[in-house]
């Protein structure tokens, strides 16, 4: 069942320059979904849209079954943590978390359990007498979220809440949010740029640029089965390798070297029509040879970088940068390597749209 | 730690030396007369007289003070001028609070414009606004009494202008917050917005009392009869032609006006610097 609904959604605040052009996007009820996508892709907007923040330039957004277009935010039963936290700096940790319930007149003893049940989850037992400016960053977080969850809203929509916490803070702090998800089963719309968030949080994640949403699936079809050269490059660190190469007489040629793919992608490659296309391979699936066989490309050892588990190997072939991220086991004294695809984890695109021409059916 | 700042040496090189000099120049400049005022008004008529520039009176004496309360019904004056300054101060605050934040959280056609209109009537002479002004309180019926004075000064651009600068301060998200929990604006302003502004609103307060309280002009057009009076047209029955030449009365009047802004504002100079130096609170 759908929950969040934009049909042909705009956002614009000068009609010239759209922020959201012509979104069309299913929440389920329940789900936990993320808006992923560089700074300026417009995913806060329609978190705000959501939220009423914002209003709606054409197209309809639906909650609940119902048309929220005109409906003021006081009246969409949102719970929303910003990316600022957006703290009261006057009131003391407990007045935050319980100030909108006081304001909505609810009876004191369910405040006062809400506030407990609240304090428990967020670990802020002992806190509540303290004001936000003698709070560290993982605390104020935690009463942001902790303000969020008392209201047990339908929707719970954050607007990039991590992004001010430490690396290791965020991970705990993303274990927390699950948790709460899943202890109260809210709509869980949740805008974030980074992609190891993204990938760990969500049910699904819906990849956008300049307005619009390149894609919509889970972490795992996302990462593995990307629609795109965008969403290729956008998700995985390092990003994934795009290279352009040639089809004819059913080899692909890099640069001045031909290889032969085997029947399944060549019966894509023809069913597509076209000669050229863009190849990506992610770095961990890169496969670098030392000895020359007929189906390897020659390419050059440029820089290894050294990440403790694994290594990273910048490595040039036809005259494009790659890299290679193996175990650190492997040989590297060689400068010269030869790289022989993998053909399980290849993906191609058309060159001129950058659209996956999909996936043979042996491997999907 | 504190200590450590008390028994600093501070050193001051050549140009620091300059400024300081020129700053105590400044404050002799703007204290002397202050100084002068209350020394006279201590002294005897003749010792006025005859040592003007002295600051130390010869014999103490507080006849002048007493003159000033046989003369005039000092405390009802004291009270009119203390009615006057706060409600103009009470309702000018009120209304500079909803309008700058209208200004600050309210989108809507014309906002810019019509604060640029507000603003620039702090340009506009009060000559220009005077005579009908005049009319209007007189129509009104208002004419010689508190209330007339009052009633033109509701708003004040400079008090929108100062509050809306301050709640430029405070992060919008925290309204959104609210807005997102049904709260209503006036319960934003009362429960957020003010507290968090507030060293702005008592020194853009203190600013509007104590103008009020030493307004000349317009109180003189309004009030006519001793008992509506405030201070500064007390003041000026001791100073005109007909009002009598004891400078010491003049001088002890001057110093009764002055007391209470006076220590208003030492007691709450901190905001006032506050506000003219970094407008308001930090998120």
């Amino acid at each position: 069942m759908n929950s969040i609904v934009f049909e042909h959604v705009d956002k614009t605040y000068d009609k010239k320059v759209f922020v959201i052009k012509d979104l069309n996007l299913a929440i389920k009820k329940g789900e936990r979904i993320i808006l992923l996508g560089p700074s300026g892709c417009g995913k806060s907007t329609t978190l705000r849209m959501i939220a009423g923040l914002e209003t709606i330039s054409a197209g309809n957004l639906f909650m609940g079954d119902k048309l929220v277009n005109n409906i003021p935010s006081g009246e969409r039963e949102v719970a929303m943590v910003f990316q600022n936290y957006a703290l009261f700096p006057h009131m003391s940790v407990e007045d935050n978390i319980s100030y909108g319930l006081k304001i909505q007149k609810m009876p004191k003893d369910e405040i006062a359990n809400r506030l407990k049940e609240a304090l428990r989850i967020l670990e802020l037992e002992g806190l509540e007498k303290r004001k936000p400016r003698e709070l560290s960053g993982g605390q104020r977080q935690r009463v942001a979220l902790a303000r969020a969850v008392v209201k047990r809203s339908d929707y719970f929509l954050l607007d990039e809440p991590l992004s001010n916490l430490d690396a290791q803070l965020r991970a705990h702090a993303r274990k927390q949010l699950v948790k709460i998800h899943e202890t109260f089963h809210q709509t869980l719309v949740y805008v974030t740029h980074d992609q190891v968030e993204a990938m760990t949080v969500g049910n699904r994640i819906a990849l956008m640029n300049k307005g619009d949403i390149q894609m919509i699936d889970t972490p795992k079809k996302v990462y593995n089965r990307p629609v795109n050269v965008f969403t290729a490059k956008f998700i995985g660190s390092p990003p994934m390798n795009i290279i352009n190469i040639e089809y004819a007489d059913g080899q692909i040629i890099i640069g001045e070297h031909r290889i032969t793919p085997p029947e399944m992608w060549k019966r894509l490659m023809y069913k597509n029509g076209k000669d050229r296309f863009i190849m990506g391979i992610r770095p961990e699936h890169v496969k670098l040879i030392i000895n020359k066989e007929d189906d390897a490309v020659p390419c050059s050892i440029r820089y290894i970088e050294d990440y403790g588990n694994d290594i990273g190997m910048y490595f040039s072939m036809a005259g494009e940068e790659m890299i290679a991220v193996c175990d650190s086991n492997a040989p590297i004294n060689n400068q010269e390597v030869y790289f022989h695809p993998d053909y399980k984890n290849i993906h191609l695109f058309d060159a001129d749209t950058e659209n996956s021409i999909g996936y043979p059916q042996e491997i999907d | 730690m504190w200590k450590g700042v008390y028994t600093m040496k501070i050193k001051l090189n050549g140009r620091q030396w300059g400024w300081h000099i020129f700053l105590c120049l400044l404050v002799m400049f703007l204290l002397a007369p202050i100084l002068y005022a209350i020394s006279t008004s201590f002294k005897t008529l003749s010792d006025a007289t005859n040592n003007v520039l002295s600051l130390i009176p010869e014999k103490f004496s507080v006849e002048s003070y007493k003159s000033v309360l046989m003369r005039i019904p000092f405390i009802k004056i004291t009270t009119n001028t203390f009615f006057i300054a706060s409600s103009v101060t009470l309702f000018k605050i009120i209304t500079s609070v909803l309008a700058a934040y209208s200004l600050v959280y309210f989108r809507f056609r014309g906002r810019n414009a019509l604060y640029f209109i507000l603003i620039s009537t702090m340009f506009i002479p009060f000559t220009v606004t005077m005579i009908p002004n005049y009319l209007t309180i007189g129509k009104l019926g208002l004419l010689n009494s508190s209330w007339g004075v009052i009633l033109p000064q509701l708003a004040d651009a400079l008090g929108i202008f100062l509050l809306r600068q301050s709640m430029r301060t405070i992060p919008r998200s925290l309204i959104e917050v609210c807005q997102l929990d049904n709260i209503g604006h006036l319960r934003i302003i009362k429960d957020i917005v003010v507290p968090l502004i507030k060293p702005s609103i008592i020194s853009t307060g203190i600013i509007f009392f104590i103008n009020s309280w030493n307004e000349y002009v317009w109180p003189v057009l309004i009030l006519k009869t001793e008992e509506h009076f405030t201070l500064s047209l007390a003041l000026q029955m001791f100073i005109n032609a007909e009002g009598g030449t004891d400078v010491t009365v003049a001088m002890a009047i001057s110093v009764m006006t002055m007391i209470l802004p006076l220590a208003l504002y030492i007691i709450f100079q901190r905001f006032i610097i506050n506000t003219f130096t970094q407008s308001g609170i930090k998120g």
